[in-house]
């Protein structure tokens, strides 16, 4: 790892003022982060690394009048083994058990898994020597190269790489918002295909806190990942669903450039009773829009059988 | 003779038995530095008496570059302190301003598990971590577990059921295994298997933790009545 500036900070406030200065980036959990520096990812090397840990008060998953809020700085193992989350936002709790490893999930964070960067090897080439649509540069490597785990449902921007996190989907399928220092964001708004940020924050925009509404009662959710091993590996697909009396909140990840929110299938779902051919029909309905590239048409299979297993499994 | 007397770089032979290796443990706790000694420039390796003249060197000569800082932290119940630049991993720090040599560095990227170490009772992964952010911490390394007593039937058992080959991820999963241990004296196989799910042996060991792990923790309650 090259050198650069460290600062703990100590407020918000100070935090924001040293991100709106020329480039710096923010740590939290670092897992996701040191490895970027160490392979120098980032067109820019940071001059500063502001540590978010410092800040008192993003730790915390407290119910407010029914809604479940958590704290930007919260591990992954809190959500994981919290008994409310596991009981009423179960996709949430099973979607932070089964991201990384044991060790990661005891380091990183929420706001740092939802702000993650894609995993797609062309992006992550260390040295940056594949100058690529999200570093600026003219295509994506992955549309003549390798792209086994690239989108199934197109580029967006140029890009074909996918998002990988894990609770991404179980977020959106809760229809959970994003509390930042400038703005509430719905989780279906926070993804853009961009660079050099994952997301819509802008540069000096700090994720403080996860709101989710309590759902309905009667309404239950799940999380499902495929992946190569069950430990250490990122999904090929993971699916996130909720349904309750008359609504059903259907999300896919690791399909395309950002969590994709299976509408039409949503509409199969919503107010039925989920039967056999009902879910299996969810599931060709999700991927019926997929136009998969060289390499990944297996991923079609999975999503759809994923979608169907979630379903039912509630 | 013990098929474990080894013979030195004198030509003596010594015989390296648990007691052996948890001298060395205790020895290298016992070397670690409490307080900085060595004021050196990593720009230029020029030597300073202290912190301030570094400081005062850095503004004169390299007024673009990041000063080194000092670290506070509680390695294995030593308190020690350390001078080193920001981008430093604690397992960097360890390993090479502390002389502890037990946190393995493989993968270097968070994947593997051989760089674990106890912080503030998780644990975690200490080349993704950075040294800054640990001030104040305490810190259990393989050398504390090795070094107390406490721990020896894990060790033992972990010799006895051979659950190592290379060993090089070795230090990682005793650590896991002391972690887990520390919360839940009696673990199932499954708990185990969960617990050291972010440990990765190459030679594929994987089999014999549980084993050794359970072994042990049947022996550390017997002697605990
Ligand atoms: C071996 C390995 C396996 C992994 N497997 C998985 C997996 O299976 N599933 C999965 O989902 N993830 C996985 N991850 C990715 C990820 O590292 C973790 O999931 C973790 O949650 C990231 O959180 P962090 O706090 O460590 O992030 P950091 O590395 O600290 O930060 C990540 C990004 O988020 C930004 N950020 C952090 N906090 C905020 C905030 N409050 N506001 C705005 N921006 C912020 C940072 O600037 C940075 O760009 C894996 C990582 C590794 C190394
Ligand atoms: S060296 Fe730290 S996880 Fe592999
Ligand atoms: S014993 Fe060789 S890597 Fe595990």
């Amino acid at each position: 790892m090259k050198n650069f500036n460290h600062i703990n900070a100590k407020s918000l406030e100070e935090a924001i003022a040293i991100l709106s200065e020329k480039n710096t980036v923010l740590i939290a959990g670092g897992t996701d982060i040191i490895p970027l520096l160490k392979d120098t990812v980032l067109p820019e090397y940071p001059e500063t690394v502001i540590n978010l840990k410092t800040v008192p008060g993003l730790e915390f998953i407290k119910e407010i009048k029914g809604n479940l809020c958590i704290g930007a700085n919260t591990r992954l193992t809190e959500i994981a083994g919290n008994r409310t989350i596991k009981e009423k936002y179960t996709a949430l709790a099973e979607a932070a058990s089964k991201a990384a490893t044991p060790h990661i999930r005891q380091m990183g964070t929420i706001a740092g898994n939802i702000c993650q960067l894609t995993r797609c090897w062309y992006f992550r080439k260390p040295q940056n020597r594949f100058q690529c649509v999200r570093k600026n540069g003219n295509k994506c490597f992955a549309a003549a190269g390798d792209s086994r785990y690239h989108s199934i449902f197109g580029a967006v921007n140029g890009c074909l790489a996918v998002n990988p996190g894990d609770l991404a989907p179980a977020l959106i399928a809760l229809n959970a918002e994003i509390i930042t220092t400038k703005r509430i964001i719905n989780a279906i708004d926070l993804w853009e295909t961009g660079y050099p940020s994952n997301t819509v924050l802008a540069k000096n925009e700090i994720i403080t806190e996860i709101q989710i509404t309590e759902p309905s009662s009667g309404t239950k959710s799940t999380f499902i990942k495929f992946a190569v091993r069950k430990s250490v590996d990122f999904a090929i697909v993971n699916c996130a669903v909720s349904v309750g009396k008359d609504s059903a909140r259907i999300c896919l990840n690791g399909v395309a450039p950002n969590p994709y929110r299976a509408e039409k299938a949503e509409t199969v779902i919503a107010g039925k009773k989920v039967t056999a051919e009902l879910a299996e029909k969810a599931g060709d309905i999700a991927v019926a829009d997929a136009k998969p590239l060289k390499d990944t048409a297996y991923k079609v299979q999975i999503a759809k059988i994923l979608v169907k297993r979630a379903l039912l499994s509630l | 003779m013990h098929n474990n007397e080894k013979i030195n770089g004198s030509g003596k032979r010594t015989s390296f038995t648990h007691a052996t290796a948890q001298a060395q443990a205790a020895g290298s706790i016992e070397a670690i530095p409490a307080t900085v000694k060595d004021f050196r420039c990593p720009v230029c390796s020029k030597d300073f008496s202290g912190y301030p003249e570094l400081k005062q060197h850095y503004t004169e000569d390299h007024p673009d570059a990041v000063i080194p800082v000092t670290v506070s932290l509680n390695i294995n119940g030593k308190d020690c302190e350390v001078l080193i630049e920001p981008h430093w991993t604690l397992q960097r720090t360890l390993q090479f301003r502390l002389g502890l040599t037990g946190s393995k560095l493989m993968c270097d990227r968070g994947v593997c598990g051989s760089c674990t170490v106890i912080m503030d009772g998780r644990s975690v992964l200490s080349c993704s971590i950075l040294a800054v952010e640990c001030e104040g911490k305490n810190i259990q390394t393989i050398e504390g577990i090795a070094a107390n007593p406490k721990w020896k039937p894990l060790v033992d058992a972990y010799c006895k059921w051979d659950a190592m080959q290379c060993g090089y991820c070795t230090p990682g999963f005793l650590v896991s295994a002391k972690s887990i241990l520390d919360k839940n004296p009696h673990p199932t196989d499954e708990e185990i298997k969960e617990a050291l799910a972010g440990n990765i042996c190459i030679c594929g060991t994987y089999p014999r933790h549980s084993t050794a792990i359970m072994e042990a923790a049947s022996i550390m309650a017997k002697e605990g009545e």
